[in-house]
């Protein structure tokens, strides 16, 4: 059937009608109310000119002085506690020469007697930076941590190395009698003899910075080895 | 139960009771006792804290035992079993702080007997002890001991 045949059918041609109608108020739904061009602050003053308010405003606040305000602060510490850079590039991820778990330290402290052990646990944390040391002092197991960045730690020197990396982190399993490496008295003996050997006579005593840049040269050269 | 290092004759004891709980108990504070260099946690005895033991395992000197040798061991004890003694500890398992930052740690709990005066019984220590006990007023112990740390 063709379609215009609606004028001979009366009720067909209603149905056309309905449908128009239907699109337009289908497009005036869509019709937003016009735009008007916003005025502008200025504008709006001109028309209106406020009362002025008791209130005093106040601008933006000043930005940030710091962007990473701890961070700052570590590296300001950092500059005090370690201003030769000497542990944290002993301590680093990215030197290859770096202290690791699972070697032997030898922590010299500026009060009391030197403490070795090896070095089970790096705890990184910036400026709180710590190592755990395990060691067998009259057959009784010792650990302790130091901070490495405390003034009281006057060097940490590496006495030996793990020949194969450790693959763990935390090598806690080392205190279970199965793993346990017992004393390590005996190679710290035979590490500090060689040094002073190597040093002199005169070295025993010196104390500082000279030891400090001692324990370091011999870190360096035991990488290179 | 902890060690007995010293050379009184216990080998092993138990501890019953923590001194100077009981007076913050009597006093009533909510908190525990202030006492330097550190505070005490509720029943808990650090380095230094004076305890009462009761002996529960005697130490046998010498490659005799049995019967025949038990007089002579219990001549060498100055302590028998069942004793009520007081004692310091010297070494926890649990961690100890410095204030240094340094933490100590050793693989068991260890004491040595004292009599009510704060002498040591034994005259000989074998083992290690916490420096701590210098803090606490404990040099007689500490120069006993082969090594302190």
């Amino acid at each position: 059937m063709a379609p215009t045949t609606h004028s001979l059918r009366p009720l067909s041609c209603w149905k056309t009608i309905f449908r128009h109608t239907r699109l337009q108020k289908a497009a005036t739904r869509l019709l937003t109310t016009q735009a008007q061009p916003k005025r502008t602050f200025e504008e709006s003053k001109l028309i209106a000119p406020r009362r002025k308010s008791n209130f005093k405003i106040l601008g933006p606040p000043p930005a940030l002085k710091f962007k990473e305000p701890i961070k700052d602060v570590t590296n300001a510490q950092l500059a005090i506690l370690d201003p030769t850079n000497a542990r944290s590039t002993l301590f680093s991820k990215t030197n290859p020469e770096a202290a690791h778990v699972g070697d032997i330290l030898l922590v010299r402290l500026k009060t009391g007697d030197p403490f070795a052990g090896v070095c089970i646990n790096i705890r990184r944390r910036g400026i709180d930076t710590g190592i755990l040391l395990r060691n067998e002092l009259t057959r009784i197991g010792v650990e302790m941590w130091f901070k490495i960045y405390s003034p009281n730690v006057e060097g940490i020197e590496v006495v030996q190395r793990k020949e194969k990396r450790a693959r763990r982190a935390r090598l806690t399993y080392m205190r279970k009698p199965k793993h346990d490496m017992g004393s390590v008295q005996n190679i710290v003996l035979a590490y500090q003899r060689s040094r002073g050997a190597l040093r002199g006579s005169g070295g025993a005593g010196t104390l500082g910075k000279d030891e400090l840049k001692g324990g370091k040269r011999k870190v360096k050269g035991k990488g290179k080895r | 139960m902890l060690n007995c290092i010293d050379n009184s004759g216990a080998a092993i004891v138990e501890c019953v009771q923590v001194m100077k709980m009981k007076r913050a108990a009597k006093i009533g504070t909510g908190s525990p006792p202030l006492s330097p260099p550190h505070t005490h946690a509720d029943w808990c005895c650090l380095i230094g804290d004076r305890i009462i033991v009761v002996v529960q395992k005697q130490r046998n000197f010498g490659p005799e035992s049995g019967p025949g040798a038990s007089v002579s061991t219990s001549a060498a004890n100055k302590v028998r079993r069942g004793d009520i003694r007081h004692a310091v500890v010297v070494r926890t398992v649990k961690k100890l702080q410095r204030t240094d930052g340094s933490v100590v740690k050793f693989d068991d709990n260890a004491c040595v007997l004292i009599n009510k005066a704060g002498e040591p019984i034994g005259t000989r220590l074998n083992g290690i002890v916490g420096t701590e006990l210098r803090k606490m007023k404990w040099s007689k112990i500490l120069s006993l001991a082969p090594m302190h740390l």
